[in-house]
């Protein structure tokens, strides 16, 4: 990374926003170093997914700043300004929400050849390649409706791959999955992480996080209510609020 | 043959038979001169020529007014539903307000207002053109189709699930990349099914035009039982009536297809 480690790859620094009246993020906070892997959870409502969205300026905050690298993500206005946040910052959906009308190839070739203006052999090249690093060499000409969920979900990380970002973040990925294909996304994810990336999760799976996290953030009504290394979080937890949801959700 | 098909064709002869029967009926013994007149006449009503010698008059011409009508209505229908969709509040309303107002005005009243505010001849940069009868049949019948396409375009667009919309902006692309990349080839067969209905109700909105003075196939069938005689009207009639059927059956029999395959497809 090219980032000091002592400058947090990611600042969040006292957000706010609301829909209407509801207030989904009162005054959120968090820092994520370069290459760390960090796990949002919470209860459903909590604003989590919002605030995962405030990092790659899906949604816009109301108040407070979000340094992603270099970029003020607050401050980025226009779609042109977000295209190269957007390349450094990936997201992958719980819905996964694949075009259905392009192949598994298509759909991981198209944008860093159309946003990008990346040459075409070099993205063919590094689209098989990532099919093969998701275990789903074989599959480039099917359609994402002829796929499992968890083969389509790895579709959607090998997408996000191909933007070539240096930040993933993960909305509750195997949310949606069938109990016998999560572990082969977690895999994927638990490789990611292996191997340096930055990942962000919102996710329900307690074990994962425990296991592959290096910091655990725990939201509750739209606010930061605990933070910190996964043992001492699951283990030995302070906030009250923290302790009655990890005895609902362990 | 499957149970669909089967059905499509037992309707189709059906209501063949079923027109036959009532021709059979008014006409008793004098059928075979009946038939004989529409068979005479067929040309003029299908070709507006007699002996099938020229083209665009009678039912050909209903064919080209609706045809025109909704390649126009296309164009337009296109853009009224993209400012529909449109991110600008502003623009948005005032298509919205648009569209309501071509969709809720009468064929009939459209066709009248338009034989009266349109001029019979308009110059365009030094050169005259005659706004023919014709011309304002296709433009009079092409504003509240225009409406209803408006309105397919915008629920085709918001049948394409939000999820799609937030993908393709993580990946960095922009609304008019999304709108033309990634939801409107998905949109498109959606509106399919709808299309080709406003198409055929197009189709047989033509009959209206009668009261521009075009001589479509209603003007021409007028003419006939003017020369042939009143007896011979409501075979002219029933005639006019399975040539209209005959064209838009087979565009509903494949309307309906369409849309249990695309229902299928999901």
């Amino acid at each position: 990374m090219n980032t000091p480690p002592c400058k947090p790859f990611i600042e969040v620094a006292n957000i706010y926003k609301s829909y209407g009246s509801i207030a989904v993020l009162k005054g959120i906070s968090m820092t994520i170093q370069a290459g760390d892997v960090a796990c949002i959870i919470g209860p459903s409502g909590s604003g989590k997914s919002t605030l995962l969205r405030c990092l790659n300026g899906l949604v816009s905050v109301d108040r407070g700043t979000i340094r992603v690298d270099d970029f003020s993500v607050e401050l980025l206005q226009s779609e042109k300004e977000l295209v190269p946040l957007r390349h450094k910052v990936s997201m992958v959906f719980q819905q996964y929400n694949l075009f259905p009308h392009k192949t598994v190839l298509q759909n991981i070739m198209m944008a860093p050849i159309q946003v990008l203006g990346h040459n075409k052999q070099d993205v063919h090249e590094r689209a098989v390649k990532l099919l093969a690093k998701v275990q789903l060499s074989g599959k480039e000409n099917a359609y994402p409706g002829e796929l499992s969920g968890g083969q389509q979900q790895r579709v959607a990380i090998a997408r996000a791959l191909a933007m070539q970002p240096e930040i993933i973040l993960f909305d509750e990925v195997t949310a949606a999955l069938d109990p016998e294909m999560v572990q082969e996304v977690l895999n994927v994810i638990r490789d990611l992480a292996s191997e340096g990336m930055t990942c962000v999760l919102v996710t329900h799976e307690m074990r994962f996080a425990q296991q592959v996290a290096d910091q655990v953030f725990f939201t509750d009504g739209g606010v930061m209510v605990e933070h910190g290394a996964p043992d001492r979080f699951f283990n030995n937890p302070s906030d009250p609020r923290l302790k009655s949801f990890l005895a609902k959700v362990l | 043959m499957s149970k669909e098909t089967t059905s499509a064709t037992f309707g189709f002869f059906g209501v063949v038979a079923a027109l036959l029967a009532v021709l059979l009926t008014l006409y008793g013994q004098g059928t075979g001169e009946a038939l004989r007149v529409l068979f005479d006449r067929s040309s003029l009503l299908l070709t507006g020529s007699s002996n099938f010698s020229g083209f665009g008059g009678g039912f050909s011409a209903n064919v080209i007014i609706s045809v025109l009508s909704m390649a126009i209505a296309l164009v337009c229908g296109f853009f009224l539903g993209g400012a529909m969709v449109s991110p600008n509040a502003m623009v948005r309303s005032v298509a919205v307000v648009f569209m309501n107002l071509l969709r809720s005005s009468p064929w009939l009243v459209v066709l009248y207002a338009m034989l009266y505010l349109l001029p019979f001849n308009v110059s365009i940069f030094g050169h005259h053109i005659f706004v023919s009868p014709f011309l304002k049949a296709v433009i009079g019948l092409s504003f509240p189709v225009t409406a209803y396409i408006a309105e397919a375009f915008r629920n085709g667009i918001h049948a394409v699930p939000d999820g799609q919309w937030e993908s393709a902006r993580a990946l960095g692309y922009r609304r008019g990349q999304i709108l033309r990349l990634i939801i409107l080839p998905q949109a498109f067969p959606l509106m399919l099914p709808n299309l080709m209905t406003t198409y055929a109700m197009l189709f047989i909105g033509t009959s209206l035009v009668v009261v521009t003075g075009t001589s479509d196939v209603l003007s021409i069938g007028k003419t006939v039982i003017a020369s042939d005689g009143d007896d011979y009207a409501a075979a002219v009639y029933l005639y006019i009536l399975l040539l209209f059927f005959l064209f838009a059956y087979p565009l509903a029999t494949w309307t309906r297809a369409l849309e249990r395959s695309l229902s299928k497809g999901k």
